[in-house]
């Protein structure tokens, strides 16, 4: 592991923000916990079908995915395979058709449950960035921190915290529209890791980035996953990208074709149920 | 920055339907107020005015819907003055009487003797002497409205009158009023012997006991109701219609404000789809998203309550300036009508804004995310 940085103690200040929370002290035990002891499941998904237009399209196809905690893995494959859809389920923000998401051991069900785990335990970074175009890259942030019963002066100090660890220190007060798409994404991840979240899903965050900036945004992203053992689940179609990730798990026509920690036999058993 | 700080940024985002909705609001308060405000004044004044004569009770047809409705016969004057406590006793008929130029004026007639000639704070000139017929003595608004002065010709009910005085009343009924002889009215509205109501003062010394004793024996003289001013009106039907259109029509004023808050809050949770899922997946609660939106209906609410209030106001200070208006009625905004009026106001905008709000609690927010 790599020497601390000045951008690790900003880091280490965000969690020291949160001892009066007995969550953030789980979190924190969590994030600083070596990950060879944390090899239990994060989330699963279990025998997880999407169907779209009353079942003519299949999007996932009784789909099997253990993801540990530290795991730091790339979900690959062409337009239109349903990487999109698996990332979708494993942050909650659509319901299986049939199967099950477990999170920690414990099946996931209602919205009020998902809504709950992306306001403590899941970030996530969108392509399209999806922030709120009038506020400022402090609001922004500051939104994710609503509903956890942190004063306004705190939230705000939190959130600008973490936009400094994301380098952004000095555009706290800029609306978003002023921002480079560099910029924006990275107030994005800010946004996704003000919680301390277990997991920080990336749904192809460089997409829309120019070379540049999508090397910053990756590197963050890796750093957060290697330094603070967060787990990290990126969906990229790039394959240079997935490559830097210890796990691989490529999708085509809604089944996982390949995963890089499951042997091949095994693997061929999904999508067959 | 807070839910109600995020509410403010997301209306000016669009400053014309906002602007628009809360103009839509406040002349719906506005309206409400203004209509209640008035109906409430139409009785206040009138109380004020009876108030202002100094009655301890007023003695009307037992059963009449209204004080325009019932008559009495005039000797009923002398059996009720006879009655033990009773001070004074006057009885009076009065009528909107028809005058040139197609107006009607509110028109009292006292008996010659009656006391309540000697309380007419009189501006100038002077009341009828006993036995003196067709003259009249005028409130001050009355004579402005009429355009008479002293000594002028005045026609009432087909009469002809002579103006002989004009009274400073301080109510804006009694301003508006014409005085003439009891027996001109009676004579020329064809109610020979009869009065509308008796105005009976009792001996103050006695307090609520002998009052109502007095009251009492009254009542038993038959066929009569001795009432203060205030039950008076209360009962009166004329007032409770009044008072029932006005609230009806306040009731529809004040949904049409609800109803701007839904219109602009549907197409503005249309617009901001996205937005909304955006706030699902950063794990922003069903009662949170539904709370951010409600809250936009409430700031609307409140700004277009304080549109609505200043209409009232506006309202308070311009009618009594039109003459068909100010000469009968002052309107006042009262805490009493105020209140109820914005709380209703706010219900109805919380209850419009909770549609919109529910159903973007019920996107999926991946559904939510695609929009654009």
């Amino acid at each position: 592991m790599s020497a601390p940085t000045p951008r690790d103690d900003v880091m280490m200040n965000v969690m020291n923000l949160r001892p009066t929370l007995e969550v953030d002290r789980h979190d924190l035990l969590r994030l600083v916990r070596p990950r060879s002891l944390d090899s239990r499941p994060l989330i699963s998904l279990r025998g997880v079908s999407r169907l779209y237009d009353g079942g003519a399209i299949t999007a996932l196809q009784n789909v099997d995915l253990q993801i540990d905690a530290g795991d730091c893995m790339a979900i690959v494959g062409a337009s239109g395979s349903g990487k999109s859809s698996l990332v979708n389920m494993l942050c909650g923000i659509d319901h299986p058709s049939s199967g099950t998401v477990v999170w920690e051991g414990r099946p996931q069900r209602t919205r009020q449950d998902w809504a709950k785990l992306r306001r403590l335990s899941i970030g996530i970074v969108f392509q399209e960035f999806n922030l709120i175009p009038t506020l400022t890259a402090l609001e922004n942030v500051e939104l994710a921190l609503f509903g956890r019963g942190l004063s306004g002066s705190r939230r705000q100090a939190r959130a600008a915290t973490v936009l400094e660890y994301v380098g952004l220190q000095h555009r706290l007060n800029n609306l978003i529209t002023r921002l480079s798409g560099g910029e924006r994404q990275r107030v994005a991840i800010a946004r996704a890791i003000v919680n301390a979240p277990a997991l920080l899903i990336g749904d192809e965050p460089t997409g829309n980035l120019d070379s540049t900036s999508a090397a910053n945004v990756a590197a963050l992203m890796f750093r957060l996953c290697e330094d603070y053992g967060m787990t990290l689940v990126l969906v990229t179609h790039d394959e240079k990208l997935a490559a830097r990730c210890p796990r691989q798990v490529r999708i085509k026509d809604g089944v996982i074709v390949e995963d890089t920690a499951i042997p091949d036999p095994l693997l061929e058993l999904q999508g067959t149920a | 920055m807070n839910l109600v700080g995020l509410a403010l940024r997301n209306l000016r985002r669009r400053p014309v339907r906002t602007g628009l909705s809360i103009l839509g609001i406040g002349l719906a308060v506005g309206s409400a107020l203004a209509l209640i405000a008035l109906s409430r004044s139409i009785k206040d004044s009138t109380q004020e005015g009876i108030d202002e004569m100094g009655d301890d009770l007023v003695v009307m047809q037992k059963g009449a819907s209204d004080i325009f409705g019932g008559f009495i016969p005039e000797q009923m004057v002398e059996h009720i003055a006879a009655i033990r406590g009773v001070v004074r006793a006057s009885g009076e008929l009065f009528m909107f009487a028809p005058s040139a130029g197609h107006t009607s004026v509110l028109t009292l007639g006292w008996p010659d003797t009656s006391y309540l000639w000697k309380k007419v704070p009189l501006r100038e000139g002077r009341v009828p002497q006993q036995g003196e017929r067709h003259v009249a003595v005028l409130g001050e608004a009355a004579a402005a409205s009429l355009g008479k002065k002293l000594g002028d010709e005045l026609e009432l009910v087909g009469e002809t009158f002579r103006v002989i005085g004009i009274a400073n009343y301080t109510t804006v009924v009694n301003r508006g009023l014409v005085l003439v002889p009891l027996a001109d009215l009676q004579e020329a509205s064809y109610r020979t012997r009869q009065v509308t109501m008796i105005h009976v003062n009792v001996d103050r010394g006695g307090g609520p006991a002998e009052l109502s004793r007095v009251r009492s024996s009254i009542e038993a003289l038959g066929n009569v109701t001795a009432s203060t001013a205030n039950d008076v009106l209360n009962n009166d039907r004329n007032f409770a219609i009044l008072k029932a259109v006005s609230l009806a029509v306040s009731i529809i004023a004040v949904a049409i404000g609800a109803l701007n808050v839904l219109t602009a809050l549907v197409m503005a949770t249309q617009e901001r789809t996205r937005e909304i899922g955006i706030f699902a997946a950063i794990g922003w609660s069903r009662t949170r998203i539904i709370t951010s939106i409600v809250s936009e209906g409430v700031v609307m609410c409140a700004f277009g309550c304080i549109l609505g209030e200043l209409f009232s106001f506006a309202a308070a200070l311009v009618f009594p300036h039109i003459p068909t208006i100010g000469d009968l009625i002052s309107v006042k905004p009262h805490v009493a009508v105020i209140v109820p009026i914005l709380l209703a106001a706010f219900a109805l905008c919380i209850v419009g804004a909770l549609l919109p709000a529910w159903r973007a609690a019920q996107l999926i927010p991946a559904d939510a995310l695609r929009r654009i």
